[in-house]
């Protein structure tokens, strides 16, 4: 709440400041209430949940609700198969990650600078994928790799995109194909607000298209690419869709195959309360990963 | 701006002491309450996934103008619905009825779920109607208690392309060992004489429950779990030579590329259920009048055992005020000819209860089996399911964690009978998280 506030910190007389509570009050009060009632609240209830075991009795036994302290986490640490899914995604993370924002800035440079023609056919060309949903562009994609309804059924008949070990490469295609363009998107608004006398200063200094892109473009939009790495890795740790919807065209993709398809399968069975613990450990996870991240990345600007 | 800090934490604390409060109202639950008419007018609520359900419902209200019923169709219950039920009983809003597979009724009644309708007279009354082995799916072992009101089996039965068992001068089989001999020749004629499903273990279950045994069974108060039993592992070892064989295509289940494989005459037989006859007049429409049914293969030269795929109840959800007339519905939903008609007409149900198997549409010839009166070889089949296979308390885990184990054996990591030693093991840890008991731990 603290966030919303600060833009109007403005000083004025302390008079004034009694007609401004009530403004204030007004314009917080809609985002408070819904804050709270569809983030504050369900985090709560989740964390309470996580606290909970199950109790009961004989083999029909009712199930009563007990506090159990911090069991249910324990059992999370213990569950292979969710630890290794948290494995896994840092594996697709370390990959798939600097991959595509390296395609993505690759592509805003490329538009950023004046040698390209067609610069509103490529900025729609490459920004399009995002436009289709993540499960859409997964069955699409499914299809594409599948051995038997692929149109490129020589290739995927001799290469196994959907075995064991391809298949988290194929996903990771999939990801990279739909956010390429969103993350090209938003480095390229970034490069947009560089003023244009920093490039003149540059190129009176005797300085070439690429030497201007990295001496000059890149660290200068250093902040939306880190942006772009803190979203990325959110959604990383995040990913449902798309592992999903590749169950229906591999088997090499499990139920735990994310963390977040572990959490799905133990609430179907259902253990909410497990499940409410590894939720709350992946969003720790989560919140840990992004800001160490962007820690690591101010120090590095602090520095140069 | 402290004032608002306040007055939101206020909020914020208020809005949580309301929501827990409404949470922790589910606990205090009446046990087995009476099963008495409300001497009212009552409207029940029904949730549902068959197709064209509503019309059903229709006949109904027509009729009862004191027992009206507000149907509502979602999707199929591992595909959601049985997540709505498990959280609308939590809140403490659930339907008065609910449409529940027989495999999922054991764990709606370890979370507390579902109300006994077995002091409703008419109910217990109803028990000869039905075909034995679907009784005692519902009455999950106990003497006196019902969870709910049979609707529809799944006898199997063997699919198979007569046109291109007769073009290679391939005698069908009767029994596993000829299966196994025919997929060696289906497959120099160029195809697979099945696939197999890694991915949806309830035809695997079926196997098991054919072959005598059983994954759960309860001693005493506690559970025994055995997923690893010697038939099941029968079983699996007979799968595992075909795939090592590559005699059996492993493309995952209800796919468009599994579909393709029917379709395109890829595969040549499956070891279905009775309804199986829809999934492949539409999955497979280019090979309409080749199909024919012939009883699933024995494991014993002459034997007469069928397993089970399937098949689901109309139970009444916990915390519904209206249980007599609830269940009333759900007997003349899947007792009443004019109802099985119906549901058969509308979607194809193939009837739990004995007289309703001799329903004049289930004596017809089908046009896609080549004007075959297939349900015939069902209605033996009916009559053959092994009468003790027990679900347990929490299938959608055994599914899910046998499934894994499955897709890794076919993906050539493990083996079937070492995926079952895994579930079993895992199925145990997922029981004991949940303080149900397990019995020799």
């Amino acid at each position: 709440m603290t966030a919303t506030t600060t833009g109007v910190r403005v000083k004025k007389p302390a008079r004034k400041r009694a007609q401004h509570k009530r403004a204030i009050a007004f314009f917080v009060t809609p985002f408070a209430v819904l804050f709270s009632l569809f983030y504050l609240l369900p985090i709560g209830y989740a964390i309470r949940q996580s606290l909970m075991v199950v109790e009961r009795e004989g083999t029909f036994g009712a199930p009563t609700e007990v506090f159990g302290g911090l069991s249910q986490y324990a059992q999370v640490f213990q569950d292979n198969d969710f630890v290794s899914s948290l494995g896994r995604m840092f594996l697709f993370g370390i990959v798939q990650v600097p991959i595509m924002l390296g395609l993505a800035l690759l592509f805003a440079l490329l538009l950023d600078s004046p040698l390209l023609r067609g610069k509103r056919f490529f900025r729609l060309a490459f920004f399009v994928p995002y436009a289709v949903p993540g499960v859409i562009a997964a069955i699409m994609w499914g299809n594409l790799f599948s051995p038997n309804l692929s149109p490129f059924t020589d290739l995927t008949s001799s290469v196994d995109f959907l075995g064991a070990d391809l298949v988290l490469w194929s996903i990771a295609n999939v990801v990279t194909w739909v956010f390429v363009g969103y993350n090209m998107l938003i480095i390229y608004s970034s490069l947009l607000s560089i003023p244009a006398e920093t490039y003149e200063a540059a190129r009176m200094d005797g300085a070439g298209q690429f030497r201007i892109a990295w001496s000059i473009k890149i660290p200068l939009i250093r902040p939306a690419l880190a942006l772009t790495a803190v979203f990325s890795i959110i959604g990383t740790l995040q990913l449902l869709a798309e592992p999903q919807v590749f169950q229906s065209f591999s088997s090499a993709v499990t139920s735990t195959f994310t963390p977040n398809m572990a959490v799905y399968a133990t609430a179907s069975i259902p253990n909410s309360n497990l499940a409410a613990a590894m939720s709350v450990v992946l969003a720790l996870v989560t919140f840990v990963l992004s800001f160490s991240f962007l820690k690591f990345t101010q120090r590095k600007e602090a520095r140069s | 701006m402290k004032h608002t800090k306040t007055a939101a934490a206020a909020a914020v604390a208020l809005l949580s002491s309301v929501t827990l409060a409404a949470c922790s109202s589910s606990d205090d639950s009446v046990a087995g309450g009476a099963c008495e008419p409300a001497g009212e007018n009552v409207t029940l609520e029904f949730t549902s996934w068959i197709p064209g359900i509503e019309g059903v419902v229709d006949l109904w209200n027509a009729e009862n103008p004191d027992i009206q019923v507000k149907v509502q169709t979602g999707p199929n219950g591992n595909g959601g619905t049985y997540k709505n039920f498990f959280n609308q009983i939590e809140a403490g809003n659930a339907p008065d009825l609910g449409q529940i597979e027989y495999d999922a009724l054991p764990n709606f009644l370890v979370q507390d779920g579902l109300e006994d309708i077995g002091n409703c007279e008419e109910v217990m009354a109803a028990k000869d109607d039905f075909v034995d082995w679907t009784w005692s799916q519902v009455t999950l072992g106990t003497e006196s208690s019902v969870y709910g009101v049979p609707q529809d089996s799944g006898p199997m039965a063997l699919f198979y392309r007569k046109d291109l068992f007769e073009e290679n001068n391939i005698p069908v089989p009767t029994t596993w060992a000829e299966y196994a001999d025919a997929a060696a020749q289906v497959k120099d004629a160029g195809g697979y004489i099945t696939n197999f499903s890694q991915s949806d273990i309830n035809q695997f279950a079926g196997f098991v429950w054919q072959a005598g045994g059983s994954w759960f069974s309860t001693e005493g108060d506690a559970w025994d779990v055995t997923l690893d039993s010697p038939e099941s592992v029968q079983v699996a070892d007979y799968w595992q030579d075909l795939l090592d064989k590559d005699l059996v295509s492993t493309v995952p289940a209800w796919t468009d590329e599994w579909n393709n494989a029917y379709n395109s005459g890829d595969a040549w037989t499956w070891v279905s259920a009775v309804w199986g006859a829809n999934s492949i007049a539409s999955g497979a429409p280019d090979t309409a009048g080749k199909w024919a049914v012939a009883p699933a293969p024995q494991w014993t030269e002459g034997g007469t055992d069928a397993g089970n795929w399937g098949g689901s109840s109309i139970a009444v959800l916990k915390g519904s005020d209206h249980k007599y007339e609830a269940a009333k519905f759900a007997l003349w939903l899947n007792t009443s000819d004019e109802s099985l008609t119906a549901l058969n007409e509308a979607a194809n149900i193939y009837p739990a209860t004995k007289e309703g198997l001799n329903l004049p549409v289930l004596k017809e010839g089908v046009e896609f089996y080549g004007d075959q009166a297939i349900y015939d070889v069902f209605k033996d089949a009916s009559s053959q399911v092994v009468p003790d296979f027990t679900w347990g308390p929490t299938m959608t885990q055994v599914y899910a964690d046998v499934s894994d184990g499955f897709k890794n054996a076919v993906s050539g990591s493990g083996t079937l009978a070492s995926a079952l030693a895994d579930g079993n093991a895992s199925t145990i840890a997922a029981l004991e998280a949940q303080a149900i008991p397990v019995a020799g731990e």
